[in-house]
């Protein structure tokens, strides 16, 4: 697979533009909060100071969970449509969400303290992703054809919703409230002492689907030809959805679903970088992922005093035009 | 060299049998036999994608059953008959994963893998190929492309899963006169499956007949081309 100059100049770009949306987005809140001021609430942290405090407790840590969010499940989206040579496929439509949902809604609603603490969530949700993660894969070994696959993928989604909504109905007010606001998707759920634990478990997600960039580029080519280039594919298989769990469990378990950026974002990179070099996709997935997040949430924020948008709702409103458009294009 | 020992093919039921046979390097040998009979799955079986019901299949004087899945890609290489639907891949990217079996896990090119898929390049003459998107080649361009990546593959053993079915008559003479060329100058053993036996005559002499009654396979050198349309397709 090859690297041309145009390839390195799109890199250096999306690394230009990955801080300008954060500051983008760090401007965007309500209150005026000066640049100086999320430096020095990081490095010269004054508590009587309010906008410190505001920096520090919440601007930043929503900038990181936006750009965490948006990298994960991008890549986590690519990791999908490389495994099931599907570019349609994404944790979402494939049901890998909803495992993820349908384990965070029972830990939710059981009223078991454990599970309902962070660390239970977060334990079920990755639990969720990857149970659904095996069952659609192994889905993807009897039925060959791409539109059954995804068509498998959303009756799994129905399906878990039916049950998440059995669990609704028989759950108390108190727990509902909690389950249906973590659905509706929030940005602005992660404390600041949470980022070095949440960001070591990102990092091994995308350093993991580093060392795949051999396999995913010879998956290109179809399972039967990856395997006669010496592809283990099995253990490959396990591989990508283990990432893809740890990287759609933590997202969701923080975030809740958040639609559709693992399905448009590797479209969209591919198109932009016109290559399949995996090496290229992933940083560029993880970069433009982290950038249409980052000016999602922006536009939230911005919007605050006249409506109150959730993520989950705004990226479905742009993602999912997005996605019909790649069909039509497919299409021609 | 592949042998063939009392093999029977197919899935759950043998569709195809054969007493031994031995296919040597620098022939090109030539599978003909009707639609349905197993021609494609005798290829898969041999390069381990499907299981042997009984017999033996020796690649190289190992049993195809215990060569690893490492080592496979160093004996034998398989252009099936559709060449994959991709978008964004080079030609010259989509010839250099036959180097695959040789990089490391990381997948990093040498210098000498890129001379092997340039002397790929340039054995087929498709140098103005190997920059456009394999999506946008012909058909015929694309035989031309999957040929080359099994040759930057270097393997031996180079099987073809009707790899003139899609192409027109020029193109399929350009195909055989490449394989047979191939096989020769770089003393490979290459198999492929075809239907068009008259043109096949003119390139090879070596014919692997599948028998329409008792769907034997059996080698057939110097045939005549009556001898080949009765035994495969029960005619004259």
């Amino acid at each position: 697979m090859i690297i041309s100059q145009r390839h390195k100049w799109m890199i250096f770009i999306f690394l230009l533009l990955l801080p300008i949306a954060a500051m983008v987005h760090f401007m965007s809140g309500h209150l005026d909060i000066s640049f100086s001021n999320l430096i020095n609430s990081l490095f010269n942290f004054d508590e009587t100071n309010t906008n410190h405090l505001i920096a520090r407790e919440v601007r930043i840590p929503r900038m990181f969970t936006a750009i965490i969010a948006g990298a994960g499940l991008s890549v986590a989206g690519l990791l999908m449509q490389t495994l099931f040579n599907n570019p349609l496929a994404g944790p979402y439509v494939l049901g890998i969400n909803s495992g993820a949902s349908l384990f965070v809604a029972f830990s939710i609603m059981t009223g078991i303290p454990f599970l309902s603490s962070d660390l239970g969530i977060i334990t079920n949700a990755l639990i969720g992703a990857m149970v659904f993660g095996l069952i659609i894969s192994l889905f993807s070994e009897v039925v060959r054809s791409q539109i059954s696959l995804l068509l498998i993928g959303i009756m799994l989604g129905s399906f878990t919703g039916a049950i998440v909504s059995m669990l609704e109905v028989s759950s108390d007010a108190s727990e509902l409230k909690v389950f249906t606001l973590w659905s509706l998707g929030s940005l602005s759920r992660i404390e600041f002492g949470q980022i070095p634990l949440i960001s070591l478990v990102f990092v091994v997600g995308i350093v993991g689907s580093l060392f795949l960039i051999k396999p995913l580029n010879l998956l290109i080519l179809g399972q039967d030809q990856a395997r006669l280039l010496g592809l283990n594919y099995k253990r490959t298989r396990f591989i990508i959805i283990a990432i893809t769990a740890i990287l759609i469990g933590l997202i969701t378990a923080f975030c809740g679903p958040i639609a559709f950026v693992g399905l448009a974002v590797p479209n969209l990179v591919r198109i932009m970088l016109k290559s399949q070099h995996h090496g290229l996709l992933i940083v560029s997935c993880a970069f433009i992922g982290g950038i249409f997040v980052l000016l999602c949430d922006a536009l939230i924020q911005a919007m605050e005093n006249y409506m109150l948008i959730p993520i989950n709702v705004l990226t479905s409103i742009i993602g999912a035009p997005i996605v019909v458009l790649l069909i039509l294009r497919k299409l021609r | 060299m592949i042998e063939l020992k009392k093999a029977h093919i197919g899935y759950s039921e043998g569709i195809l049998h054969c007493q031994d046979i031995q296919l040597e390097c620098g022939n090109v040998y030539i599978l003909v036999g009707k639609n349905g009979i197993g021609k494609s799955t005798l290829l898969k079986t041999i390069s381990k994608q499907i299981n042997l019901i009984s017999g033996q299949i020796l690649i190289d004087g190992k049993e195809v059953q215990n060569v690893s899945t490492n080592e496979l890609p160093k004996l034998l290489s398989f252009v099936p008959v559709h060449f994959p639907q991709m978008d964004y891949v080079r030609s010259r990217e989509f010839i250099s994963a036959g180097r695959a079996p040789y990089t490391n896990a990381l997948g990093r090119i040498t210098e000498e893998d890129s001379q092997e898929i340039e002397h790929a390049i340039s054995a087929l003459g498709i140098e103005s190929l190997s920059e456009r998107f394999t999506s946008e080649l012909s058909d015929g361009e694309k035989q031309l492309v999957a040929i080359a990546k099994s040759i930057a593959q270097k393997t031996p053993i180079i099987l073809l899963d009707e790899p003139t079915a899609f192409l027109d008559y020029s193109n399929k003479k350009k195909v055989l006169s490449i394989l047979k060329e191939t096989a020769a100058v770089m003393n490979k053993c290459i198999v492929l499956s075809a239907h068009d036996i008259d043109l096949c005559l003119e390139f090879s002499s070596n014919f692997l007949v599948v028998n329409a009654d008792s769907k034997e396979l059996q080698l057939q050198q110097k045939p005549s081309r009556l001898g080949i349309i009765s035994a495969a397709f029960n005619e004259s």
